[in-house]
C-alpha cells in the first residue's frame, strides 16, 4: 500500500477578483521508504503541493490518503496526531516558535507526545548537527543556517513515518548542507522513513530515487532523475 | 517640510489595525464617560442643592448657639430690627417623641419650631399648596407624610408634641434649609413658635440647636452686621455666618462625597490612560516594519510622527464622540441610581459645561498619553525591516518617562479636582504607594514564575506566553491590582460596617439610648424604667484652651472628621468602664494631685497631640473650668456601648447644669411599649431606637456603595480594555504560536489550556495582590475612620479573587478564540514573507 496518495488535487487562490489555479488536477503517490525529490522553478507550486499533501490546507479539489485514510477533510484535532508522530515538516523559512529555545523548540513534538527522554534526544539531534552550543539560544540569536538544522531536529525527532521538507538545504553552505541530508538520508535508511524533499540542488536531486518535476501547477514529469 | 495629513493613508492605518484601534476607541471613550457622569453629577449637586447659599440656609444671616442667646445677645438684634437694618425669626432644632393622643403610639420626630418669617429665602413646600406661614399658626403642626404614615394618623388629627395637644395642618414636601433628609433619625415636624412654651420641651442641658435667621435689608451692609454680631463678647459659643460663608451639612456631605467620587474618577483616568498609551504602543508596534520602510526610503521622524498623530487624534475623536453618545444615554439611568441623595424633582442632565471640561481633558489625555509611542517612533531603526525583533523590550529611560508622565499627569489633575493641596499629596502619595507596591510585588512574582522549569509542558508554555514580548503582563497586572484593590476595599469595608451596625448588632451592646434626662427626674426615671441602668451625667462644653493657648474653632472646623471645635458631652465618675483600659497614667486620676483631673479617651489625641499633665480648658454655662490630664484611656472593644472623651474627677462638674443619659438593651417587641411608657411620664427625654438609626445608616451606606461602586466600575473596565489590548498587542505571537504547536501536533484543547492557564495567572496574581492590599487597606479605613474591629471576609474576599480570575479568563480566553480556527498554512505562507 502507498504511505500517500494523492488524487487529482486542485488549488486556487483569489487575489482580487482574478482566480489562479496554482495546482492543477495533480495526482502522486509515495512508497513507503521512498526518496522523492519535487523540483522546479520558483512559483510552480511546490511549497504550495507540499502544504496539501501534509493536511496543512485543504485542496479545492481532490483527495488525499495517509496509509489508506482519507484526510482531506479531517479535523484539526484529528490531525494533531498524525501531525505529530506521523509527519515531520521541514519549512523553507524554519517556522520556530520564537518564545522557545533551540533546544525546547526540538523537545517540543516528543514532550507533546509524553516521551520522557525528550531532553535527551533533544540534546543528542542538536549535537549531531553541530548546535550542542547554541542550545539555550532562541530563535532569534540563530543564523539562518543554525535555524534550518534546528527545524530539521525537530522534525526528527518523533521518528516519523514522512518527513516533508521544503529546501531544508537552502540556506546552507555545503558542509552544513551535508550533515543535515546525511541526517535525513540515515533515517531514511534506518528506519524506512519517507522522503518528499523540495530542492533546486541538483546534486540532493541526484542522491533521489525518484524526481517530480512541476511546471505552472501541473507535474510534467514523473520518476527517474531530471 | 510642511505636511499636509493624507487622510487616505490615515484611514489605511486604521483600518489595518482595526482592533487595537479600537480598544483605542474605547479607551477614550471610557474616559469621556467618566469626566462627563462625574462632572454632570456634581454640577447637578451644586446646582439643585447648593446653588443658592442663600436659599439653602434660608437667611443672610445664621446665628447658631447651643444654649439659649444672652439676653445681651438678643438685646443687640433686637436693636438692630429696631433701626430696621434686619429682620429675623428664631427656629429650635431638636428630637422629641411624639404621642398620638388616644392611643399608646409614638415616634421620635425631628422638630423645628420657627418664627414668623421663616424662610426668608426659598419656600417649605407643602402638600396642599397652600403658603407655610399661614398653615403653620398657633396650635397648628405641619409634618411629614413618614410620620403620618408611621403613626397611622390624617392631617386634622392631633398629636401630642411634649405638654401640648396640637392638630396636623398639612404634610412638607420640601424646606429649603433642608433639601435633602437621609441624615434625620426621625421626620420631620414643624412647629409654631408661639406654641414652645406649651411644648415645655427647652429646657436647660437639652439638646436644642437655637437659631436666629437674619434678613438684612441692605446688603451691603451684610458682611458689617454680621461682623458687629460677631464681635459680639459672649461666654457661649455663638457661631454667626452669612450665607456665603456657612457650611451647611449637606454641602459638606456632598463635598466629601463628590471629593472621593472625583479621587475614583482620576485613578480611571490614569489607567484610561495607560489604555491609550499601551494600545496606541502596540499599533504602532505593528507598523513598525511599515515605519522602517518609510524610513529607509528616507521619511523624516517629523512626517512619521505627524501622520500616527493625526491617526491617534481621528482615533481619539471618535473615542471622545462614543463616549458623549454612552453618556447620554447613561443619564436615563443615573436617576435612580442618586434616588434618595437628591432631590426628586432635580432634572440629571449632561451639563455643557461637563462636556466642554470633559472634551479638554479628554484631549490632554490622548495628547498626553500618545507623546511617549509617538515619540518612540523616532527610534525606529530601518534594520526593523529584517524582523529581528528583540525579545525583551528594551527599557532605555522611557519606562521612567512613561511612570513620571503619569504621575504629574495624576498630580495635576488631582490638584484641579480636588483644591486640596495636603489631602491631594495625600492621595497621590497613597497610590503611588499603591502602585510601586504593587509593581514590585508584581516584578518578584514574575521572577520567581520565570525561574521555575519543572512543571509540565502546558504550564511551562503558559509561562512563556506571560513573557511573551509585547505582552504588557506587568503593566496589566499593576493596573488590575490597583484597580481591583479600590473595589475590593469598597465591598471589604461595605461588610464591615454592615456586619458590626446592621447584622449583627452587638447582643450585648444597648440598643435604646434615653437622653436628655433631668437631674430631678433622674430617681424617678430609673424607677419608671424599671430595669437596672447605669446613667451617664452628661454636662455640654467646648474646649476653649490647651495649657492656655487658645482654639480656634473655625480653624479647627475647616479639618476633615472630627475636630476641636466643636462642643463636647464631658461626664465625671470615680472608676474605669468595663469596656476601657488606661494606656498613659496610672489609674483613671492621680490620688496626688490636688487639682481638678480629666482622663482623656486616645481618640482625641488624634485631633491633636496632648500629654499627661496637659491643662484643658472648657467653658461650662460661661464659666471656664480647667483640669489637668491625668491619664489617657483607649477603649478594649469597638461598639456602640457609650463612651466618652473626657472624663472628669469628682468635685468640678457636679454642680453645673448637666442632664442625664442611659442606654439599655431591650428586645425589640418591648421597645415601642417602653418608649410609649417613658414619654407619656418625661416628655422631655428624647429616646433614640438605635435599630430604627442602623436602619437610615444602612440605607445611607447602601445608596453611597451603589454610587461608588458605579463609578469604579470604570475602572475595572478600563483594567479589561488594557487586557484586551493586550491580547491584540500579542495577537501576532499567539498566531503564530497556535500554528506551530498545531503543526507540531498539539490538538485545540492543548492550544486553548497553554492560553487559559496563562490569563488565569494573570487574574490570580492580580486578584490576590489586590486582596492583600484591600484587606490591609479596609483594616486600616476600619480601625482609623469607622473604629471598628475589622473582619476579614475571608469567605467573600475569596469569592471576589475567583470572580476576578474567572472574568479574566474569559476576556483573555475571549480575546484568543478567534485565533484558534485559524488554518495553519495561510498564516505560514504570511510568515515566509517576512
Ligand atoms: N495566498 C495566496 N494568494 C494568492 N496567490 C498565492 C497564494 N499563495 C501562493 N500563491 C501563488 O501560488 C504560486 C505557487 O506558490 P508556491 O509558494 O507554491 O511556489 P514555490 O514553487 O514554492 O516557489 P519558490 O520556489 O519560490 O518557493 C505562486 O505563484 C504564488 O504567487
Ligand atoms: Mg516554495
Amino acid at each position: 500500500m502507498n504511505i500517500l496518495d494523492a488524487r487529482n488535487i486542485t488549488k486556487r487562490y483569489f487575489v482580487g477578483t482574478r482566480q489562479i489555479t496554482v495546482l492543477d488536477n495533480v495526482s502522486l503517490s509515495l512508497n513507503e521508504g521512498e526518496f522523492v525529490v519535487v523540483r522546479g522553478e520558483s512559483g510552480s507550486g511546490k511549497s504550495t503541493l507540499l502544504t496539501i499533501l501534509s493536511g496543512l490546507d485543504r485542496p479545492e479539489g481532490g483527495r488525499v490518503f495517509i496509509a489508506g485514510q482519507d484526510i482531506t477533510d479531517l479535523r484539526e484535532d484529528d490531525l494533531a496526531p498524525l501531525r505529530n508522530t506521523t509527519f515531520g515538516f521541514v519549512f523553507q523559512s524554519f517556522h520556530l516558535v520564537p518564545s522557545l529555545t533551540a533546544l525546547e523548540n526540538v523537545m517540543f513534538p516528543a514532550e507533546l507526545a509524553n516521551d520522557m527522554a525528550a531532553r535527551e534526544k533533544a540534546a543528542k539531534l542538536l549535537s549531531r548537527v553541530g548546535l550542542a552550543e547554541r542550545t539555550e539560544s532562541y530563535p532569534h540569536q540563530l543564523s539562518g543556517g543554525e535555524k534550518q538544522r534546528c527545524a530539521i531536529c525537530r522534525a526528527l525527532i518523533n521518528e516519523p513515518r514522512i518527513i516533508f521538507a521544503d529546501e531544508p538545504t537552502g540556506n546552507l553552505d555545503s558542509a552544513n548542507g551535508n550533515a543535515v541530508l546525511d541526517l535525513l538520508l540515515e533515517l531514511h535508511r534506518e528506519r524506512n522513513t519517507t522522503l518528499l524533499l523540495v530542492t533546486h540542488n541538483p546534486e540532493v536531486a541526484g542522491m533521489a530515487e525518484r524526481v517530480v518535476n512541476l511546471h505552472d501547477g501541473r507535474i510534467v514529469t514523473d520518476g527517474g532523475h531530471a | 517640510m510642511a505636511v499636509m495629513p493624507d487622510f487616505r493613508y490615515i484611514r489605511r492605518q486604521i483600518s489595518r489595525s482595526r482592533h487595537q484601534s479600537l480598544v483605542f476607541i474605547l479607551c477614550v471613550a471610557l474616559s469621556m464617560v467618566t469626566l462627563v457622569s462625574l462632572g454632570s453629577f456634581s454640577r447637578s449637586v451644586h446646582s439643585s442643592l447648593l446653588r443658592d447659599a442663600r436659599t439653602l440656609h434660608a437667611a443672610d444671616i445664621i446665628i447658631r448657639s447651643r444654649a439659649p442667646f444672652p439676653a445681651d445677645f438678643e438685646a443687640a438684634v433686637t436693636a438692630l430690627e429696631k433701626e430696621n437694618a434686619v429682620e429675623s425669626a428664631r427656629v429650635y432644632e431638636f428630637y422629641s417623641v411624639v404621642r398620638k393622643v388616644a392611643e399608646d403610639d409614638s415616634l421620635l420626630a425631628q422638630l423645628k419650631v420657627v418664627e414668623q418669617g421663616y424662610p426668608f429665602y426659598g419656600q417649605v413646600k407643602l402638600a396642599s399648596g397652600r403658603p407655610f406661614h399661614e398653615v403653620l399658626t398657633s396650635g397648628s403642626i405641619i409634618v411629614e407624610q413618614v410620620l403620618l404614615d408611621r403613626l397611622h394618623l390624617q392631617v386634622g388629627d392631633r398629636l401630642k408634641v411634649g405638654e401640648a395637644i396640637l392638630t396636623i395642618a398639612d404634610v412638607v414636601v420640601s424646606e429649603p434649609d433642608r433639601p435633602v433628609n437621609f441624615f434625620a433619625l426621625g421626620p420631620r415636624l414643624f412647629v409654631a413658635a408661639a406654641d414652645l412654651e406649651a411644648l415645655d420641651l427647652v429646657g436647660k442641658g437639652s439638646r436644642v440647636s437655637y437659631y436666629i435667621l437674619a434678613k438684612v435689608h441692605d446688603q451691603r451692609r451684610l458682611a458689617n452686621i454680621a461682623k458687629e454680631l460677631r464681635g459680639f463678647p459672649s461666654e457661649e459659643r455663638i457661631r454667626v455666618e452669612t450665607y456665603r460663608t456657612a457650611n451647611s451639612r449637606v454641602k459638606r456631605f456632598f463635598d466629601n462625597l463628590l471629593f472621593f467620587l472625583n479621587l475614583i474618577g482620576i485613578f480611571t483616568l490614569l489607567l484610561a490612560g495607560i489604555g491609550i498609551q499601551s494600545t496606541l504602543a502596540a499599533l504602532l508596534k505593528e507598523k513598525e516594519k511599515t515605519i522602517a520602510i518609510m524610513k529607509t526610503l528616507g521619511a523624516r521622524s517629523f512626517y512619521i510622527i505627524s501622520h500616527y498623530f493625526g491617526v491617534a487624534l481621528l482615533l481619539g475623536l471618535i473615542g471622545t464622540l462614543v463616549g458623549l453618545v454612552v453618556s447620554l444615554a447613561l443619564q436615563n439611568f443615573l436617576p435612580s441610581l442618586f434616588r434618595g441623595f437628591l432631590p426628586a424633582d432635580i432634572g440629571l442632565g449632561v451639563s455643557p459645561v461637563a462636556v466642554g471640561e470633559g472634551l479638554f481633558i479628554g484631549f490632554m489625555v490622548v495628547v498626553l498619553f500618545t507623546a511617549l509611542p509617538l515619540f518612540g517612533l523616532r527610534d525606529v531603526k530601518p534594520k526593523a525591516i529584517f524582523g529581528k525583533e528583540e525579545q525583551r523590550a528594551s527599557r532605555h529611560g522611557s519606562t521612567w518617562l512613561v511612570g513620571g508622565a503619569c504621575a504629574m499627569f495624576f498630580l495635576i489633575m488631582v490638584l484641579l479636582r480636588i483644591r486640596e493641596l495636603k489631602t491631594g499629596l495625600y492621595f497621590v502619595l497613597g497610590t503611588g504607594i499603591l502602585i510601586l507596591a504593587a509593581f514590585f510585588c508584581t516584578t518578584w512574582i514574575l521572577r520567581q514564575l520565570q525561574k521555575r522549569d519543572e512543571d509540565p509542558l502546558i504550564f511551562r508554555q503558559a509561562m512563556k506566553g506571560l513573557f511573551r514580548a509585547r505582552n504588557s503582563t506587568r503593566a496589566i497586572i499593576v493596573t488590575l491590582a490597583a484597580a481591583l484593590t479600590v473595589v475590593f476595599s469598597i465591598t471589604l469595608v461595605e461588610k464591615n460596617l454592615d456586619a458590626s451596625f446592621i447584622q449583627s448588632f452587638p447582643a450585648d451592646a444597648p440598643n435604646l439610648f434615653f437622653i436628655d434626662i433631668q437631674s430631678q427626674q433622674k430617681d424617678d426615671f430609673l424607677k419608671t424604667l424599671g430595669i437596672p441602668a447605669t446613667t451617664y451625667a452628661v454636662v455640654r462644653a467646648p474646649l476653649v484652651a490647651i495649657n492656655g493657648e487658645r482654639i480656634d474653632p473655625e480653624k479647627e472646623r475647616g479639618k476633615r472628621g472630627d475636630n476641636l471645635g466643636r462642643t463636647f458631652n464631658l461626664t465625671y465618675r470615680k472608676f474605669l468602664l468595663d469596656d476601657e483600659r488606661i494606656v498613659a497614667g496610672k489609674g483613671l486620676f492621680r490620688p496626688d494631685w490636688k487639682e481638678p483631673q480629666v482622663s482623656v479617651l486616645e481618640r482625641v489625641l488624634e485631633m491633636r497631640d496632648m500629654k499627661i499633665g496637659d491643662l484643658l480648658t472648657f467653658r461650662v454655662q460661661g464659666i471656664e473650668v480647667s483640669a489637668r490630664i491625668s491619664s489617657i484611656r483607649a477603649r478594649t472593644e469597638k461598639g456602640l456601648k457609650p463612651f466618652f472623651y473626657f472624663v472628669f474627677s469628682k468635685g468640678v462638674l457636679e454642680d453645673a447644669p448637666q442632664t442625664f443619659f442611659t442606654a439599655v438593651r431591650l428586645d425589640k417587641e418591648r421597645i415601642a411599649p417602653l418608649q410609649n411608657h417613658i414619654v407619656a411620664r418625661f416628655p422631655n427625654v428624647s429616646v433614640i431606637d438605635l435599630t430604627e438609626a442602623v436602619t437610615v445608616f444602612s440605607r445611607i451606606m447602601a445608596k453611597l456603595s451603589t454610587i461608588i461602586r458605579f463609578f469604579t466600575l470604570f475602572s475595572i473596565v478600563a483594567g479589561f480594555l488594557i487586557i484586551i489590548s493586550s491580547v491584540f498587542a500579542t495577537r501576532h505571537a499567539r498566531i503564530q504560536e497556535t500554528v506551530y504547536f498545531k503543526i507540531l501536533g498539539a490538538k485545540k484543547r492543548f492550544v486553548l489550556a497553554v492560553f487559559s492557564i496563562e490569563s488565569l495567572l494573570l487574574g490570580l496574581i492580580s486578584a490576590l495582590l489586590a486582596l492583600i492590599f484591600s484587606q490591609v487597606g479596609s483594616w486600616i479605613i476600619c480601625w482609623q475612620a469607622f473604629d471598628l474591629t475589622y473582619r476579614p471576609f475571608i469567605g467573600t474576599s475569596l469569592l471576589l479573587v475567583m470572580a476576578t480570575a474567572l472574568l479574566v479568563l474569559s476576556v483573555g480566553v475571549g480575546a484568543s478564540l478567534p485565533i484558534l480556527t485559524h488554518k495553519p498554512a495561510a498564516f505560514l505562507r504570511e510568515q515566509s514573507d517576512e
